[in-house]
C-alpha cells in the first residue's frame, strides 16, 4: 500500500539570493494584508569590513508534527487548528479568532501566525494548501528564482524533496522546542549562533526587521 | 566549531531523520501515486475557474514571460510562464506584484487638462476627443513653424519603432531615449569591440565568474533568468563567483569572495589581471591571433604598464589578490566576466567595459560553453508599411561633442533646451520621469515648469509621477497588462520572441499608447494633406504587432501570431537544448552563397560595402559584428577622435584630487524596485520604502555619526539631509543611497480615477518614504560613450546642521550649470562637419535599436528550432 502523503519543504540557504520574490508571491497568492507576512526572508550581516558576510534566512510556518500553536489553544477550542492527514497545519477562521487566535499566535515559537488586522482572525502560512490541493506547488516554491525551495511528499522516494533530503544534511529551527518541524534547512549551520548574536540587523521600518522582531520575540 | 545553545535557532536533529529516509534513496524509482505538483496554474480561493492569459512582463526591462489569472475581469494573480526559455516559470519580487500597476490607486484613468499654474495640481477631466484635438492642434501649429520643434522624450519605450514612426511622419528628429542614464557606456564599448551591445554568459556551465559591479541577485540584465543559471553554475557546477563592488550587495553576499574597491577603478584591476595572465603564459594566444586585430606580442607589450602594483595604488585591491584572482580565472576552465552599470556608468566607463571584456579575450573564453558569449536575440520587423522617411537628427539627440555616443546623451537634454540649442514648441513625455530619474533633477524641473522653454507639454502616463505633474495635458496610458508589444531579449542561450498582449480591457478611460498615437495621427492629418496619415493606416494595435512579429524567420511556419497569443513566447524552452547549445558563432564557416561576390580587404571579407566575414588560416568564417569582423582590441574609430584605441585605464580627474575627508556618492537599485516606476506598488513599498545612506562604520565614527543619525550630504551642486545606515558592508570612501524612495506622488490615492485600496488605507504601517539623491548629483559624462557618470560624485558627509530637517534637498542652479559645462569641456573637440558625418554613421546603430527594437543578436542566427511543439510534448 502506498505510504501516506507527508508534505515537507527544504530550503537550501546556499541557494537563497535574498530576492524576496517568495515574499511578494506569497502576499499575492494569499492576499496577505500589509503589516503581516506568512513568509519572510531575514537578512543577517556579520564581520568587520572588508571581511564582511551577509546571509539570507527564509522563514515560514514549519507545519510542525507537534504544533505549538495548536497546543496553546484554550480548552474547548482544540479544533480551531487541525493537522491535515498530509501534515499541513490548518485553521478554522470561524473558531480561531479573538482571544483564541491570540493564544495560538502567542504559542508559536517561530512567530509565523498573525492576527488579520481587519478580520481579527488567526492566519499563517499553510504551504498554500489550496494550491497543493489543486496539484500546484506552493507560491514561494514556484517562483523561487535561486532554486532554494524544494517541496513535496517526503514519503515518496521519487519526489524532489525526498531526493534532496537524502543527499543533503538538513536541520530544523529550534528543535529544542520539540515541535518537530517539517520545514528543513540545508546549510543552516552557516548561520551559527555566534554569527546571529553578532549580526547587525537591518534598520527599523524595513519589513525584514519585523521578521527579526517576530522571530526573537 | 563550538555552537552556543540559544533559543533563537538551533541546529537540530533532523539530519538523523533525513538519513533514515535517505536509506531508501537509490532504490529503483517507483511511479508515485501522487501526481507531481505543477509549478504554475490557477487555484483561486473562490474556486472559480480563471482565464489563463500569457503576457510579457514590464515591471523592469528584462521582459520575462508570465501568465495572468483573470477572474471576473480582474487580474487575481501573475505567475511566470513555464514555457518561457528565459525565466522558466518564475517571476521576481517585482514581477509577482506587477498587477498592482493596474490597480494602483494613483492611476490616472481620464485625460486631464491643467487648469492652474504648472505643478499646482489643479486638473480638469476632459474627453479623449477634446484631449486629442487639443494636442493635434498644438502639433500642427509646431509643424507649421518647424517640425523639429516637436520633441519626444521617452524612457522605457517597448513599442519597437512606433515612436519613430510617429515622429518621422511628423518630420521631427527631436527624439530622445534614456539610455545615457542607464548603461550606454557598456553598449558603446561592446559595439566597437565585438558588435552586439550585450553578452550572454553561460553561467550554468562555467567554472569561474568575475563580476565587476553588477548586482544580478537583485537587479541588472537579466536578474531573474541569469541568477537562476548562475546559482546552477555555483551550486551544481561548483563555479567560483568573485564580486568587485564597493558595496556588499546581495550578489556580494552569495559570492565566494567580495572584494570592495574604489569606484571607477574596475578597469585597471581587469587590465592588471590581463597583464598577469599574459606574463604568466596563461593566455590563449591562438584566439588572439585568429580573432583579434592585434598580436599577442603587441598586447603583452601594451599591457605591461598595468602592473598589479599600479592597480593596487589606484583601486585599493592588493597586488597579491589581483595576481591570485587572475591566475585562478585563467586556469579554472571555462570562465566569464559579468558587468552592468556598476563598472560602466562612470566617466571612464567605456574604457572599463573594454578592459573587463579583455579578460575573456586573453583567456579565449569567448563563444564557449561556460564562457562569455554573443547574445541570441531574435529580430522582428518594423511593422506594416509604408514607412515614413527619416528626418534629420536633432542636436539634442546626437550632440556633436559626442560623435561616438550612439545611444543619445539624454542627461544633457535639459541643459541643452535651457540654452536654446533646439527650440521646443511641443514636448511629449512617455515612460520617463526625468525629474526623478535623471541627474540634476532640478534643471529638469526648471525646463518643465518654464513655458518659455517648453510652451506645451504632453505626458502619456499611467500615474501622476514627479514629472507628469508639470504637464499641460495628460493622456492616460495603459499598464503593460493592457497593451500589445512584440518582445525579444537575449536572456538565455536560446533566443525567443514573446508577445505582450492585453490580459484585461484597459481600466476606466485609459488608452494604450499605440492606440492613442494612431488616433492622434488621424487628428493631426484628417485629410491626409500633411502626409502623416498614410503611415497610420494599419488598423489596430494588434495587427501592427502581428505584422512585426510574423516577420521573424520561422515563426509563421511554427504557428505565427496565433501561437504567440496562446503560449506567449516562441520558441519554447527545452532544457536539453540549452545544455547542449552549440557555441562558436564567430567560427561558423561561411557558405558558398555567403562567399559569392565577396572581396578581401586585409583579412576582412567585404560584400556590397559591408564586412561579412573574416579569413582565419585560409578559412572564411563569420567573425564578429565589427567593421573588420575581428574582436577589435584596437578600435580605430576611437583613435580618430583622439581617444585611446587600445585597452586603457584613465583615472577620473575629480577622484585624483579628492581631499582626505571627501567621499564618493553611489546609488543603487534595491531588489524590489525599478527606479521610479514601482514605489507605489504596496507590496514592494512595504519591503523597501526608506533609503538611509550606507556609510562605513569607521567613516561614520570619524564624523561622530551613529546609525540612523540625521546627516547632511553635500555635493558640488547642493546638499540633502537624510539618515545614516552605519554598516561594515561598504567601502570607507563610499556612501551609497538606494533609488526608488523619496517619490512625491504618495498623496494622490484615488485622486485621478483609480480606486482606493482599503488595505493601503487601513494597514500602511510606515510613513518614512526616504529621500531621493538625484537632485544633488551633477551631470558628468563619459566623453566616448556619452553616458552619465552616476557613481563619480565627490561629496562630504557631516552630521546634520542645526535646523536641518529630514528630507531637505537643495541644489544650486548655477553650480549645476557649471557641472554641465565641465562635462562638456571634457568632450572631443571635433569640427562640426566631421561631427555630422559621424552622426550619419551612428544612424545605422540607431535604426537597429529603434526599428527592430533593440534586439541584440546581430551575429547569431536563428537555428535549432525545428518544431517547438514537440519540445513540450
Amino acid at each position: 500500500m502506498a505510504k501516506k502523503i507527508k508534505y515537507a519543504m527544504v530550503i537550501d540557504i546556499n541557494r537563497c539570493i535574498g530576492c524576496k520574490a517568495c515574499m511578494t508571491s506569497c502576499k499575492a497568492e494569499n492576499e496577505v494584508p500589509l503589516g503581516v507576512f506568512r513568509n519572510h526572508v531575514r537578512e543577517l550581516e556579520k564581520g568587520i569590513y572588508p571581511n564582511m558576510k551577509k546571509i539570507f534566512l527564509p522563514v515560514l510556518c514549519n507545519q510542525c508534527d507537534k504544533p505549538a500553536c495548536k497546543a496553546a489553544l484554550p480548552e474547548g477550542y482544540e479544533d480551531a487548528i487541525t493537522k491535515r492527514d498530509d501534515g499541513i497545519v490548518v485553521w478554522d477562521e470561524a473558531k480561531c479568532k479573538g482571544k483564541v487566535a491570540e493564544a495560538a499566535i502567542e504559542g508559536c515559537p517561530y512567530s509565523n501566525p498573525y492576527m488579520h488586522p481587519q478580520k481579527n482572525v488567526f492566519q499563517k502560512c499553510d504551504y498554500c494548501a489550496h494550491r497543493v490541493d489543486a496539484g500546484l506547488q506552493p507560491a514561494c516554491v514556484a517562483t523561487c528564482i535561486g532554486g532554494a525551495r524544494i517541496f513535496g511528499d517526503v514519503n515518496d522516494s521519487t519526489s524532489d524533496v525526498f531526493k534532496y533530503m537524502a543527499t543533503h544534511s538538513t536541520h530544523v529551527l529550534k528543535p529544542e522546542e520539540g515541535t518537530e518541524p517539517n520545514t528543513y534547512y540545508v546549510a543552516l549551520d552557516r548561520i551559527t549562533a555566534e554569527r546571529l548574536e553578532g549580526s547587525q540587523q537591518l534598520p527599523p521600518t524595513d519589513a525584514t526587521e519585523i521578521a527579526v522582531e517576530n522571530f526573537s520575540g | 566549531m563550538q555552537l552556543k545553545r540559544r533559543k533563537f535557532i538551533q541546529l537540530g536533529s533532523a539530519a538523523g531523520a533525513a538519513l533514515t529516509v535517505g536509506s531508501q534513496f537509490g532504490m529503483k524509482a517507483k511511479a508515485s501515486a501522487l501526481m507531481e505538483l505543477k509549478q504554475t496554474g490557477s487555484a483561486s480561493p473562490t474556486g472559480k475557474k480563471n482565464q489563463e492569459i500569457p503576457y510579457t512582463c514590464l515591471t523592469c526591462n528584462i521582459e520575462d514571460g508570465g501568465i495572468a489569472y483573470v477572474e471576473d475581469g480582474r487580474i487575481r494573480r501573475l505567475e511566470g510562464n513555464p514555457n518561457h526559455p528565459g525565466n522558466r516559470g518564475k517571476l521576481c519580487a517585482k514581477g509577482n506584484a506587477g498587477h498592482l500597476h493596474v490597480y494602483d490607486p494613483t492611476r490616472i484613468l481620464n485625460p486631464l487638462k491643467r487648469v492652474g499654474p504648472r505643478g499646482s495640481g489643479k486638473w480638469k477631466r476632459i474627453t479623449w476627443d477634446e484631449a486629442l484635438s487639443e494636442v493635434a492642434g498644438k502639433i500642427q501649429g509646431a509643424m507649421d513653424i518647424d517640425p523639429m520643434s516637436v520633441m519626444f522624450q521617452y524612457g522605457r519605450n517597448r513599442t519597437h519603432g512606433l515612436v519613430y514612426r510617429f515622429m518621422n511622419a511628423l518630420g521631427s528628429g527631436t527624439v530622445n531615449n534614456h539610455t545615457s542614464i542607464c548603461e550606454c557606456n557598456k553598449k558603446v564599448a561592446m559595439e566597437h569591440a565585438w558588435g552586439p551591445d550585450i553578452e550572454t554568459p553561460d553561467f550554468a556551465h562555467t567554472k569561474y565568474i568575475l563580476n565587476f559591479g553588477s548586482n544580478l541577485a537583485e537587479a541588472a540584465y537579466f536578474h531573474n533568468p541569469y541568477i537562476q543559471r548562475l546559482m546552477d553554475g555555483k551550486i551544481e557546477n561548483k563555479a567560483k563567483l568573485v564580486t568587485f563592488d564597493p558595496r556588499m550587495t546581495n550578489t556580494g553576499a552569495i559570492s565566494d569572495e567580495w572584494i570592495p574597491l574604489k569606484p571607477a577603478t574596475d578597469g585597471v584591476v581587469a587590465l592588471a589581471m590581463c597583464n598577469v595572465i599574459l606574463q604568466e603564459g596563461l593566455a590563449d594566444t591562438e584566439f588572439i591571433r585568429k580573432y583579434t586585430n592585434v598580436t599577442a606580442h603587441q598586447l603583452t607589450e601594451h599591457l605591461k604598464q598595468y602592473t598589479p602594483e599600479f592597480a593596487e595604488k589606484e583601486s585599493g585591491v592588493s597586488a597579491d589578490t589581483i595576481r591570485r584572482i587572475a591566475i585562478e580565472f585563467a586556469t579554472a576552465g571555462p570562465a566569464t566576466t559579468y558587468t552592468y552599470r556598476g563598472s560602466s556608468m562612470h566617466q571612464n566607463g567605456v574604457y572599463t567595459e573594454k578592459a573587463t571584456m579583455m579578460l575573456n579575450v586573453v583567456t579565449g573564453n569567448i563563444e564557449k560553453r561556460g564562457g562569455f558569449n554573443l547574445p541570441r536575440g531574435l529580430g522582428f520587423g518594423g511593422g506594416p508599411g509604408p514607412h515614413p522617411p527619416k528626418p534629420p537628427h536633432s542636436i539634442l539627440k546626437y550632440p556633436p561633442e559626442y560623435p561616438l555616443a550612439s545611444h543619445h546623451v539624454s542627461h544633457h537634454v535639459s541643459h541643452s533646451i535651457l540654452e536654446g540649442r533646439q527650440k521646443i514648441n511641443v514636448f511629449m513625455l512617455y515612460c520617463h520621469n526625468p525629474l526623478y530619474t535623471q541627474p540634476d533633477g532640478d534643471t529638469w524641473k526648471q525646463i518643465l515648469t518654464s513655458e518659455k522653454h517648453i510652451p506645451y507639454s504632453v505626458s502619456f502616463s499611467i500615474n501622476m509621477d514627479d514629472s507628469t505633474k508639470y504637464a499641460d495635458i495628460i493622456l492616460p496610458d495603459t499598464t503593460f497588462l493592457e497593451r500589445w508589444d512584440p518582445e525579444s531579449m537575449p536572456s538565455s542561450a536560446l533566443g525567443w520572441v514573446g508577445l505582450r498582449q492585453p490580459v484585461i480591457k484597459p481600466l476606466g478611460n485609459a488608452k494604450a499608447f499605440r492606440d492613442t498615437i494612431y488616433e492622434l495621427a488621424q487628428k493631426i492629418d484628417p485629410d491626409g494633406k500633411r502626409g502623416v496619415k498614410k503611415y497610420f493606416s494599419y488598423g489596430s494595435a494588434e495587427s501592427y504587432v502581428k505584422n512585426q512579429l510574423e516577420a521573424t524567420p520561422g515563426l509563421k511556419a511554427a504557428g505565427g501570431f496565433k501561437l504567440l497569443k496562446k503560449y506567449g513566447v516562441w520558441p519554447f524552452y527545452d532544457k536539453k537544448k540549452e545544455d547542449n547549445f552549440k557555441f562558436g558563432a564567430h567560427e561558423e564557416t561561411l557558405s558558398e552563397s555567403d562567399l559569392a561576390g565577396t572581396t578581401l580587404e586585409g583579412r576582412t571579407l567585404m560584400k556590397g560595402g559591408k564586412s561579412v566575414g573574416l579569413m582565419v588560416d585560409g578559412k572564411a568564417v563569420r567573425g564578429f559584428g565589427t567593421p573588420s569582423r575581428t574582436f577589435q582590441v584596437n578600435v580605430p574609430e576611437w583613435e580618430h577622435y583622439g581617444f585611446e584605441p587600445m585597452p586603457h585605464y584613465e583615472a577620473i580627474e575629480d577622484h585624483k584630487r579628492m581631499k582626505s575627508d571627501e567621499l564618493l556618492l553611489s546609488t543603487y537599485k534595491p531588489n524590489v524596485h525599478t527606479q521610479s516606476r514601482t514605489p507605489n506598488l504596496k507590496w514592494l513599498q512595504e519591503l523597501h520604502h526608506r533609503n538611509p545612506a550606507w556609510i562605513n562604520t569607521e567613516t561614520a565614527k570619524a564624523r561622530g555619526i551613529g546609525n540612523d543619525d540625521l546627516i547632511r550630504i553635500t555635493s558640488p551642486i547642493g546638499y540633502m539631509v537624510t539618515k545614516a545606515r552605519v554598516t561594515e558592508g561598504i567601502h570607507p570612501q563610499v556612501v551609497a543611497i538606494a533609488t526608488s524612495s523619496g517619490m512625491s506622488n504618495k498623496s494622490t490615492l484615488g485622486n485621478y480615477g483609480g480606486s482606493k485600496d482599503p488595505d493601503i488605507v487601513q494597514n500602511t504601517w510606515w510613513d518614512d518614504t526616504g529621500v531621493h539623491p538625484n537632485q544633488i548629483i551633477p551631470v558628468s559624462t563619459d566623453p566616448i560613450g556619452g553616458g552619465m557618470g552616476w557613481f563619480d560624485t565627490v561629496i562630504t558627509v557631516t552630521k546634520a546642521k542645526s535646523g536641518d530637517k529630514y528630507g531637505d534637498t537643495r541644489s544650486d542652479r548655477g553650480a549645476a550649470r557649471k557641472a554641465f559645462e565641465k562635462a562638456l569641456s571634457k568632450a572631443t573637440k571635433v569640427r562640426t562637419e566631421d561631427a555630422h558625418n559621424t552622426t550619419a554613421k551612428t544612424n545605422v546603430r540607431d535604426e537597429i535599436h529603434t526599428e527592430v527594437g533593440g534586439v541584440f543578436g546581430t551575429t547569431a542566427k536563428l537555428r535549432d528550432f525545428e518544431d517547438p511543439f514537440n519540445t513540450t510534448a
